[in-house]
């Protein structure tokens, strides 16, 4: 049973077909190169904007508000009404509410670790790291699993000059490619599109590099490569490098692709609406970049682990650039058409303990949290699942990081059961065995 | 991607299984051919299975038809065949014999017929026994015939149907228990199996005892759930794994019939799996069936070629189905098809040499590798390259044993070395030079684990220093080995303890020490019976049982003593179950007071061990040559062989004749003719990638790279709080912040391999080499080396034969003088000896090592 991929040729399947139609194999090799590893991508693509808050975000806070419970648990902020009637979130969401026709809030996420490490791995992947014991233990960069970019990269169709996995405004510790190789790992804007010296590195020229200058080099480049040996002469290695130079070249060239990153050619007026923060700039260069091709991009949004004075830092700190940027996200996606085509997805390692504690803050609770799934062709206007009277155990449709993989998964059209072998053979599903939200879909 | 990939698996997935029907079948002309085919196939009553039209069309196309050689005579095997209750059913295995006696596999294309189908009945290549008697088969061939006598008996009644040796086969056979299905650990299902089978006792108990016991229905079998969900007759995730009525479906229900016995305590026990062919040439595009039987502990056997597992270790050269038919490719090579049973493995070398007119060549032997180098050259019929010049062989000496580029001075001085054996004198020069140790501790602190995250910086750069002293002392590779394993004391002031903090569980050490000095994968014997190799979970906590007992004492923030309490008992989680401490393969361990690593490293590093010295010398041959004897380098296992066993025998001895002496190990590949071979291919040896007929390329790595970089531009990297001048090649600290190092694959020293340093490209490399501020900074430095030969008033052709001496190791070709004259031409002097070089480090000349 081997996989057929979109373009319904097998990998093995071009070995036979060279047996058959007496190709060489450099010719075969290349013609994998350009049929098989970048497919055509079809016209119902879904691309996937995937927001990460690091550090926990206080579910009861924010999605799952529990007006009727004792004070110490019920904390600083009340219930509001929104757009649609009967879902309500806290009145730390203003724009959230007006919004709340396009997305799907998932009350009953459960994973039961309440160590960062192990809470990001789990969420970044659909897998539990499996390792260590310790708190806070040292699970390196995603060595465990692919993250979710990674497996889009891997499975999915990449379209356009982009990078099909491209991170911002820097690496996720577990967004990494784990066992599918680096070819696989994200694209990274080390830089906050919020700054005004924003800008992507290396996909412009060096400074006191002209255009003209880099035509010069660049054909004799091209030049120096083919002198002294044919494609034919080239070995596997420099011909797999070969292709990066073609995407890298054909990135540096297009401006089409080029200007996907220039988030300045924004107007005011539309920087504004996202809000002029790290999360509200990255939301709308997500924009650009799944509008001009990108099929997965993770923003990563700090500071959240609020130990202390939770409602103090949650009030006037973090909720309001993200009440403002992912309801500007959501709007703006609509007003272009995109928003069936984009899978929006707020997430976070876990959420926050039921009592608050004796520094007015909240602690790790990966019993019970919420997280938020928009467009992409999901069903809208809907929470799914259930806390109990305190938001401190799902007592309605628990839904695992398994569930959640194969919900983004499937949305973004690509099968969550595949099954991908580990260096050492081990099999190992994309979602890890879970089930997608049936209720999300139509 | 990974070397071995272990298609059992895959095979045995979990989603229904159609026929996988080859890309070109879909395409019309193709189509009709072969449904022409078919009818035709179909009325000579031969097997159904479309994928063997594929080998069939292959070698119409190939214009090799096997028909063209006609058979001159047959053998069958088994040459008789027995049949009863426990073996119901044979393979066939018939072997045609051509003009010049070669073996050519006819199983899928003779006739075979049975005189009495009422006692034995002929499917497809398969006989099955019906009603006891005797009768003959009659397979014939190109007009050859032999007859196969047939005897059957007590068929009509199972007998005592054996839970492990029936029943858990059957649900391995189906993919039942395999790790995307009910073997996984976490089934969604309630129904959760032994991954594999390697549990008899809890499968029995999840089948007839757990789930309310509502799985069997004894008082009417065929109504049981777990019959009905295998045959699809209910929803089942998996599909229909069982079709009802055929021989396993009645075997299933005979089992329920007869009360689902549990396992017998007496039973046969399984010894041993034999397969046949055990070794065979084959030629391209074309089939081999394989024959797998059961030997058990009564003299039994039994056909066990549906049941068992295959796995390739070279799918590109030949590859192998779920029935055990080879088809093999276009390619030449070498293939292992590893056979496993129910525990069990054997292994089937197969060899596809080139089919062209042989060819004779030159080969003078510089040393007795090429010896074996040759014969398996000529066997595999390939033509080898010429011996690569010598600017390319300086690069590569220096670059594979120093990790640095050389000078130009240096390229000077050696072009002008008038002594004949100039690259044998050179390869001692390498070899003696400082940062062969720098090198060389960078290559192992890969492997054991020096993280500076996991062991803070004091033990990083203990560990570190240690591991650079053993190379700068060459010291023996047994002896440093020895340390290692029973270091003991401060990991503050004594290196090696670090490694029992990079892996601090029994169970990671076990999985560190086997893989990294034995080359002995035992990960998946942690949790379940190795799925195609023979190690077990009681070799595994046998193993594991050594570090039991060790203790990391805090002394100081991130600094422990590590020692050892003595050796204590080794059990098994779960089944908590004690084993016997011992090596692998080893006898149990006699020592009860001293620390019992004592006695491990003893055996490990002894010149008996079958795999210590081994596993050296292939690491070693891989890092010169490109690629392992034995691939992955460190997954030596009976079903994995190597590519050249005679030469890889030949180098495991030399190291443990040099006493362990790795230089001179590295010296004796060096100065082979195979290494110095070049890496222009020719038609015959272009698709050659495990003979060494050629030099295979690589791309530096990410620190050798980053410091040629620094080289080339006579601009070091600066790196945060180091020193300026310090070279990637020498850095303790693993995780130093690098953009470049991050995305030229650093690896990040979680497993005890080199396979987390990789070479595989991305857009982000090419993007940073052509465009980073970092590296174009560098080319403009006013302290670097154009801003200095500009300087010194050099002509173009001298600017333009310099950089090319300094970052390809070589004179230019005239066309590259003619580029690089071209734009002098276009800008001033500066500017275009940057664009030059800019180009040059952008090239595949610099990038790989030729």
């Amino acid at each position: 049973m081997q996989r057929r991929y979109c373009d319904g040729i097998e990998r093995r399947g071009f070995l036979k077909m060279g047996s058959v139609a007496g190709l060489s194999m450099a010719q075969l090799l290349r013609l994998q190169q350009t049929h098989g590893i970048d497919a055509t991508a079809s016209k119902n693509d879904v691309s996937c904007i995937f927001i990460f808050i690091i550090g926990g975000m206080a579910h009861q806070d924010m999605w799952d508000v529990k007006p009727e419970a004792p004070a110490e648990i019920r904390g600083d902020f009340h219930p509001i009404e929104t757009r649609v009637p009967g879902i309500q979130v806290s009145n730390l969401l203003p724009r959230i509410a007006g919004v709340t026709d396009k997305l799907a809030i998932l009350r009953s996420m459960t994973h039961g670790d309440p160590d960062h490490t192990a809470g990001y791995h789990v969420m970044m992947t659909g897998q539990h790291p499996g390792v260590g014991g310790n708190f806070n233990r040292n699970v390196l960069n995603n060595n465990m699993h692919p993250s979710f970019g990674s497996m889009v990269a891997k499975m999915g169709s990449s379209s356009g000059r982009l990078p099909p996995y491209i991170s911002v405004p820097n690496f996720l510790n577990s967004g990494g490619p784990s066992f599918l190789g680096p070819s696989y790992a994200p694209f990274v804007i080390e830089a906050d599109p919020a700054s005004p010296e924003f800008s992507v590195r290396d996909i412009v020229l060096a400074e006191g590099v002209t255009n003209d200058r880099s035509l010069r080099r660049q054909s004799a480049l091209r030049a120096i490569n083919h002198l002294e040996r044919s494609v034919e002469q080239f070995s596997k290695q420099e011909r797999a490098l070969d292709t990066y130079y073609e995407k890298a070249y054909q990135l540096m060239t297009s401006n089409e692709a080029k200007q996907a990153f220039e988030i300045e050619r924004e107007t005011p007026a539309t920087r504004d609406a996202y809000g002029m923060t790290s999360l509200g700039q990255c939301c709308l260069l997500a924009r650009r970049l799944v509008e001009s091709g990108c099929r997965f991009v993770s923003i990563e949004n700090g500071h959240w682990d609020t130990h202390r004075k939770n409602s103090e830092s949650l009030r006037d700190l973090l909720v309001p650039p993200l009440d403002q940027g992912v309801s500007a996200l959501l709007n703006d996606l609509e007003e272009r058409g995109r928003l069936d085509s984009t899978l929006v997805v707020l997430t976070t390692e876990f959420g926050r303990t039921p009592r608050i504690n004796d520094m007015a803050g909240r602690d790790h609770w990966p019993q019970a949290f919420s997280i938020v799934m928009a467009g992409g062709g999901l069903k809208r206007g809907l929470t799914i699942g259930a806390t109990d009277k305190q938001a401190a155990s799902v007592i309605d449709r628990p839904i695992t990081p398994s569930d959640m993989a194969a919900t983004l998964l499937k949305a973004l059209g690509i099968d969550p059961d595949v099954t991908l072998h580990t260096p050492i053979g081990r099999p190992v599903q994309l979602a890890g065995g879970g089930r997608p939200v049936h209720e999300l879909f139509a | 991607m990974w070397g071995i990939d272990v298609a059992v698996w895959f095979r045995y997935g979990c989603s229904s299984g159609e026929h996988d029907y080859p890309l070109w079948y879909h395409r019309k002309w193709v189509g009709a051919v072969a449904e022409v085919l078919k009818c035709l196939k179909r009325f000579r009553r031969l097997g159904c299975r479309v994928m063997s039209f594929v080998a069939l069309l292959g070698s119409l196309f190939s214009g090799s038809v096997a028909g063209s050689e006609a058979i001159q005579r047959l053998s069958a095997e088994p040459g008789s065949i027995s049949l009863n209750g426990t073996n119901r059913s044979q393979q066939l295995l018939i072997t045609g014999f051509d003009a010049l006696d070669r073996p050519i596999d006819v199983t899928h294309r003779a006739t075979i017929e049975s005189a009495d189908s009422e006692i034995a009945r002929v499917e497809g290549t398969v006989v099955r026994g019906l009603s006891d008697g005797e009768t003959q088969l009659t397979v014939s061939c190109d007009g050859v015939t032999i007859p196969i006598p047939v005897s059957v008996r007590s068929i009509a009644g199972y007998p005592p149907v054996d839970f492990a040796n029936d029943v858990v086969p059957l649900l391995s056979k189906l993919g039942c228990n395999s790790g995307g299905c009910h073997g996984k650990s976490a089934h969604a299902s309630g129904l959760k199996l032994s991954v594999f089978g390697f549990d008899p006792t809890a499968d029995y108990d999840v089948l007839v005892k757990d789930g309310r016991g509502r799985r069997i229905f004894p008082g009417s079998p065929e109504f049981s759930l777990f019959i009905r969900k295998a045959a699809g007759l209910m929803p089942h995730g998996g599909g229909r794994r069982l079709v009802p009525d055929s021989p396993d479906y009645d075997l299933m229900l005979a089992w329920i019939r007869q009360g689902t016995p549990p396992a017998q305590p007496h039973a046969p026990v399984l010894v041993r799996l034999s397969v046949s062919p055990a070794e065979r040439v084959l030629r391209q595009n074309t089939t081999q069936q394989i024959l797998a039987t059961a030997h058990y502990s009564d003299g039994s056997q039994r056909d066990v070629t549906s049941a068992a597992g295959y796995a390739s270790n070279a799918p590109a050269v030949a590859d192998v189905d779920r029935s055990g038919l080879v088809r093999t490719s276009t390619i030449p090579g070498e293939a292992a098809i590893a056979v496993h049973y129910m525990g069990q493995v054997a292994s089937v070398q197969l060899q596809l040499p080139r089919t062209s007119d042989y060819e004779p060549f030159e080969f003078p032997a510089k040393n007795e590798i090429d010896d074996l180098v040759r014969v398996k050259l000529e066997k595999m019929q390939l033509v080898p390259s010429a011996l690569c010049d010598d600017p390319t062989f300086l690069r590569r000496v220096w670059l594979d044993t120093i990790g640095t580029l050389p000078t130009s001075d240096e390229v000077r001085e050696f072009l002008a070395d008038p002594r004949s054996d100039k690259r044998s004198l050179w390869i001692d020069q390498a070899l003696d030079r400082a940062e062969y140790a720098d090198y060389w501790a960078l290559t192992w602190a890969d492997i054991l684990l020096v993280d500076r995250q996991k062991l803070g910086e004091r033990g990083a750069y203990e560990f570190h220093q240690w591991l650079r002293q053993q190379f700068a002392t060459n010291r023996g590779y047994d002896q440093w080995v020895s340390e290692l394993i029973t270091a003991t004391g401060n990991s503050g002031t004594n290196g090696p303890v670090n490694l029992f903090r990079a892996a601090e569980t029994p169970e990671d050490l076990a999985k560190t020490m086997s893989q990294a000095f034995l080359g002995v994968r035992m990960e998946c014997a942690q949790c379940h019976h190795h799925p195609f190799e023979k190690w077990s979970q009681d070799d595994f906590y046998g193993f594991a049982g050594y570090f039991n007992g060790l203790e990391r004492k805090p002394i100081a923030t991130n600094r422990v003593f590590v020692y050892h309490t003595g050796l204590k008992e080794a059990r098994i989680p779960l089944s908590n179950r004690i084993v016997p401490v011992r090596p692998l393969d080893g006898p149990t361990v006699t020592a009860v007071d001293a620390d019992p690593r004592r006695e491990l490293a003893q055996w490990m590093v002894s010149k008996e061990n079958p795999w210590f010295a081994r596993l050296a010398a292939n690491r070693i041959w891989k890092h010169y040559l490109g690629r392992g004897l034995v691939e992955a380098e460190d997954d030596l296992r009976s079903t994995n062989p190597a590519t050249n066993e005679e030469l890889l025998k030949l180098l495991t001895t030399r190291l443990v004749t040099d006493n362990f002496d790795m230089k001179s190990l590295m010296r004796f590949i060096m100065n082979s003719r195979t290494y110095q071979l070049s890496s222009e291919t020719n038609d015959s040896n272009r698709d050659d990638e495990q003979n060494f007929s050629h030099h295979y390329v690589r791309r530096m790595s990410a620190e050798v790279l980053l410091d040629a970089i620094s080289q080339v531009t006579g601009e070091p990297e600066p790196f945060p709080g180091r020193p300026r001048g310090t070279r990637a090649i020498e850095l303790w600290d693993n995780r130093l912040p690098s953009y470049f190092l991050e995305i030229f694959g650093r690896p990040e020293r979680t497993s005890p391999c080199e396979c987390g340093r990789t070479s595989e490209p991305t857009m982000s490399q090419a993007l940073h080499l052509m465009n980073a501020p970092e590296v174009e900074s560098r080319l403009a430095s006013p302290g670097g080396r154009i801003a200095a030969l500009v300087k010194s008033g050099a002509t173009t052709a001298v600017i333009i034969d310099e950089l090319s001496l300094v970052a390809l190791g070589r004179m230019p070709s005239p066309s590259e003088q003619e580029l690089g004259r071209e734009l002098f031409a276009q800008a001033p002097p500066r500017q275009a000896a940057e664009d030059f070089l800019w180009t040059l480090l952008n090239s595949y000349d610099f990038l790989f090592i030729r």
